[in-house]
């Protein structure tokens, strides 16, 4: 079998802003938001339908790995993004197949022969250091366009917004596969 | 019984219930088992008749009987064929993927051993070690039994949790819940500490390794990552210390039995070395003549060392999985966190004293208890919430034998995930849907758990047909898989079952052999319960229709009520699967009911929090 377009939660859609009833709106309180998740998962959880009807059980049980779903996609910064972009409407999938710019796709080749480098090298001081140093540039980068994104979805250019996305899908991807940080003042 | 339940969070939910309902926890070890019972105040661990709390997980079959327990452990060294151990590693599993370590012998191409009385599955042996364990209900005076929750390794596959669930069938038990053993454990220490924060329950049983890592926090506790190795246990140590002795003692060439007694002694010897630093032990009771040897407990750490880093390693991984900085508490589980190495290691990589205040060995049943008395509906002042997560991802085959994964490991459970594939060649009618679990990229590395068709495709292009296959995982981390093509809306829609375990036909006519004497109460007591869920979902409807009937339009509610009135024709009926099929469809009738109305009791929920945050706004 081929895979044809990018997994997407089952049965209708739902906007996971509504269910948790939050503004849309990307910036949000992490905190709040887990207290919001918690509090309707001990309502709807299965463990709560136990010996109740199966019809009513499943239900429940489609409400809860909607909220299942919909905490995971809103508290992780990036896939709120893309949420936030498919709820306009935008296909994420063809969106990744779009062409990216030559100079930022240098830079994340640079990036990443860099990080290559420092996997093959001994953890000796100096490329502590320079580990270090990368996974700051990367979180540099990401912030940069972080607030891109954030700056588009305001003004509704949700292709401006669209595009932002696409460059934080890679550097998030880069910055899962940076060495690891080692913590340099023990030494 | 409503339809949905719309109390205040925290209020209770019926006053006005009748006694106290019945649910056990049940601990199905590798080793030993436990059943254990939560009051409302306390947990405690059903005995047998002479006051024994564990039983051990050994069955033995002979000519005449079935003997379960201790008992059956002194005919081991009689009877090794026939009395089987460790049962538990071989669940789900088939016989190429188990290693012939010497002393099992199998009956045929399917694993099951060869006893006198023919062969034997893991699922039966299960099924009869869960029956001995269901006996000391009654021993303990409860009448009726409202259900169990049964704890599994977090680490079993699909194929092993589904075993787990045949052999409770086959024992005639009511499964509530299949728990993951590290979970149930920290809900045992949860009850007595309400420190919220991050735990680490650490649990090395006699055939498996489990590590998880959870939050409690607003009464929920939450599993972040779990890990481990379902091939790695205390019975391991007895091997290697079995072998150690016996090229001490200057032994070769045994027999099964001969080679089952040493390890049996060697486990002595190791448990021994956990209070004292050295032993000294003779093989002279399995070969004559045997040599006596001295060990020292710096020889079981060397011996065993290995192993406990595998264990550390897998620590490590669910760590950074679970993204968590530092653990607050540590929990240690299973009898094999009894030897000091093991102790050490943990505390070490933690860089904390682990709490050891609930017996190890006990304290796994005991947290199933506290969820089965929460399941069947007793519901306490605490009411925890747990939130568990899938421990191996899960996946179709696609193109070129690679695994396109759905459900990533560590996913909060129930999940629900769909992705949409398409045919490769032109005209294609059919596609093949094969499901496989495991962290791997390619198909083969991954371990497979069903294949299906999905037929009568319309002939197109390669590419242009929609199929859209969908992945739901149950609260107890059960999977079922429908694959539906979107222009037809041809589904085929499949349970995974076990590859290996016991087909339904076997375990229904097991069943119905158990009942043969029982034929006429069975029926009696079927047409009971289908009149009871009957009569339940209608004064269910209808109190729902009293309290929400807004939300329905005349023709949805007109629906729904010609639904109740043919199910109340077939409740005066005396026919099972008449009643049984009404209240089927007439709960799938109501399913739209029951889902407006909990998006009503959502807004509900959250409206206080609404407000609160509105004012901590304002309040800025």
């Amino acid at each position: 079998m081929v895979e044809v377009s990018v997994d997407r939660e089952a049965g209708a859609p739902r906007d996971y802003f509504d269910l948790f009833q939050l503004p849309a709106e990307f910036d949000l309180d992490p905190e709040d938001l887990s207290r919001r998740f918690k509090l309707l998962q001990k309502q709807f959880h299965p463990d709560r339908f136990a010996g109740k009807p199966p019809a009513e059980q499943r239900v429940a049980a489609q409400l809860s790995a909607e909220l299942n779903a919909g905490f995971n996609t809103l508290r992780d910064e990036v896939k709120r993004a893309g949420f936030m972009l498919e709820r306009q409407g935008i296909d994420l999938k063809s969106l990744e197949r779009e062409p990216v710019e030559g100079d930022f796709l240098l830079q994340q080749i640079e990036l990443r022969e860099a990080a290559s480098a420092l996997l093959a090298s001994e953890q000796e001081e100096a490329n502590i250091k320079a580990v270090s140093a990368l996974h700051d540039s990367a979180k540099g980068l990401y912030d940069e366009w972080l607030a891109a994104f954030r700056q588009a979805i305001v003004e509704d250019q949700v292709e401006v917004a669209g595009r932002a996305w696409v460059k934080l899908l890679y550097i998030s991807k880069l910055r899962a596969e940076l060495p690891p940080l080692v913590a340099a003042e023990t030494s | 019984m409503v339809l949905m339940q719309i109390a205040e969070p925290g209020a209770s939910e019926n006053p006005a219930e009748g006694p106290r309902k019945v649910g056990l926890g049940i601990d199905l070890g590798t080793t030993n088992s436990l059943i254990a019972y939560f009051d409302g105040e306390g947990l405690s661990v059903l005995p047998d008749e002479k006051g024994a709390a564990s039983l051990p997980s050994v069955v033995h079959y002979g000519q005449s009987e079935v003997i379960v327990g201790d008992a059956a452990l002194a005919m081991a060294a009689e009877h090794s064929a026939d009395t089987i151990a460790s049962a538990k590693r071989f669940m789900g599993k088939g016989r190429a993927e188990v290693s012939d370590d010497g002393y099992l012998e199998f009956a045929n191409e399917g694993l099951a051993f060869a006893t006198t009385r023919g062969p034997v599955t893991p699922v039966e042996v299960s099924a009869d070690i869960l029956r001995a364990l269901a006996s000391r209900a009654s021993l303990a005076g409860f009448e009726q039994l409202d259900g169990v929750v049964i704890t599994v390794p977090a680490y079993f596959d699909d194929a092993q949790r589904q075993a787990t669930r045949q052999a409770a069938e086959l024992a005639g038990l009511p499964v509530l819940r299949l728990l993951n053993e590290p979970t149930a454990a920290a809900v045992a220490y949860g009850l007595d500490s309400a420190d919220e924060g991050v735990v680490a329950v650490y649990d090395l049983g006699g055939g498996t390794f489990d590590i998880s890592i959870l939050r409690l926090e607003r009464g929920v506790f939450e599993v972040l990552a779990t890990g481990g190795d379902s091939g790695l246990g205390g019975d391991d140590f007895d091997r290697l210390l079995a072998d150690h002795l016996l090229a001490e003692s200057g032994l070769s060439d045994l027999t099964f039995g001969q080679r089952r007694n040493a390890i049996a002694c060697a486990r002595g010897v190791k448990e021994l070395l956990s209070e004292q630093p050295s032993c000294t032990v003779s093989l002279d009771h399995i070969v004559a003549g045997a040599q006596e040897v001295t060990v020292e407990r710096s020889t079981l750490n060397g011996l065993c060392s290995e192993l406990i880093n595998r264990s550390l390693d897998a620590c490590r991984r669910c760590i950074a999985d679970a993204g968590i900085e530092q653990v607050d508490r540590v929990v240690l589980v299973g009898g094999s966190t009894r030897m000091p190495l093991v102790r050490e290691a943990v505390a070490t990589l933690f860089g904390r004293e682990p709490l050891t205040h609930i017996d190890p060995d006990q304290v796994v049943a005991m947290g199933a208890a506290r969820q089965a008395d929460l399941l069947v509906g007793n519901r306490g002042k605490d009411d925890l919430l747990l939130l568990d997560v899938i421990p191996l991802s899960l996946g179709v085959e696609t193109y070129g034998g690679l695994v396109e994964r759905l459900v990533h490991r560590n996913t909060t459970i129930p999940v629900v995930r769909a992705q949409e594939f398409t045919t490769a060649r032109d005209g294609q009618t059919g596609l093949l849907v094969h499901v496989v679990q495991g962290e791997r990229e390619r198909v083969e590395d991954c371990r497979s758990l069903a294949r299906f068709e999905l037929s009568g495709i319309p002939p197109m292009v390669a590419g242009a047909a929609r199929i859209l296959v969908t992945f739901q995982v149950d609260a107890d981390g059960l999977l079922e898989v429908s694959a539906k093509e979107e222009s037809t809306g041809e589904t085929t829609h499949v349970v995974v079952k076990p590859s290996f375990g016991l087909e339904d036909t076997t375990i229904a006519e097991m069943l119905r052999a158990g009942y043969e004497n029982a034929g006429a109460d069975m029926l009696a007591r079927q047409l009971t319960e289908a009149r009871v869920d009957a009569e339940q979902l209608i004064t269910g409807i209808q109190a729902a229709l009293d309290a929400d009937g807004d939300l329905l339009d005349e023709s949805e509610r007109d629906e729904l009520l010609v639904a109740v009135v043919a199910l109340e024709a077939k409740v005066d009926g005396n026919d099972v699967e008449a009643i049984r099929a009404a209240v089927e469809h007439t709960g799938k009738v109501s399913e739209l009911f029951a889902a407006r109305r909990m998006d009503r009791s959502i807004q509900q929920a959250l409206g206080g929090l609404s407000l609160e945050t509105l004012e901590q706004e304002v309040g800025e």
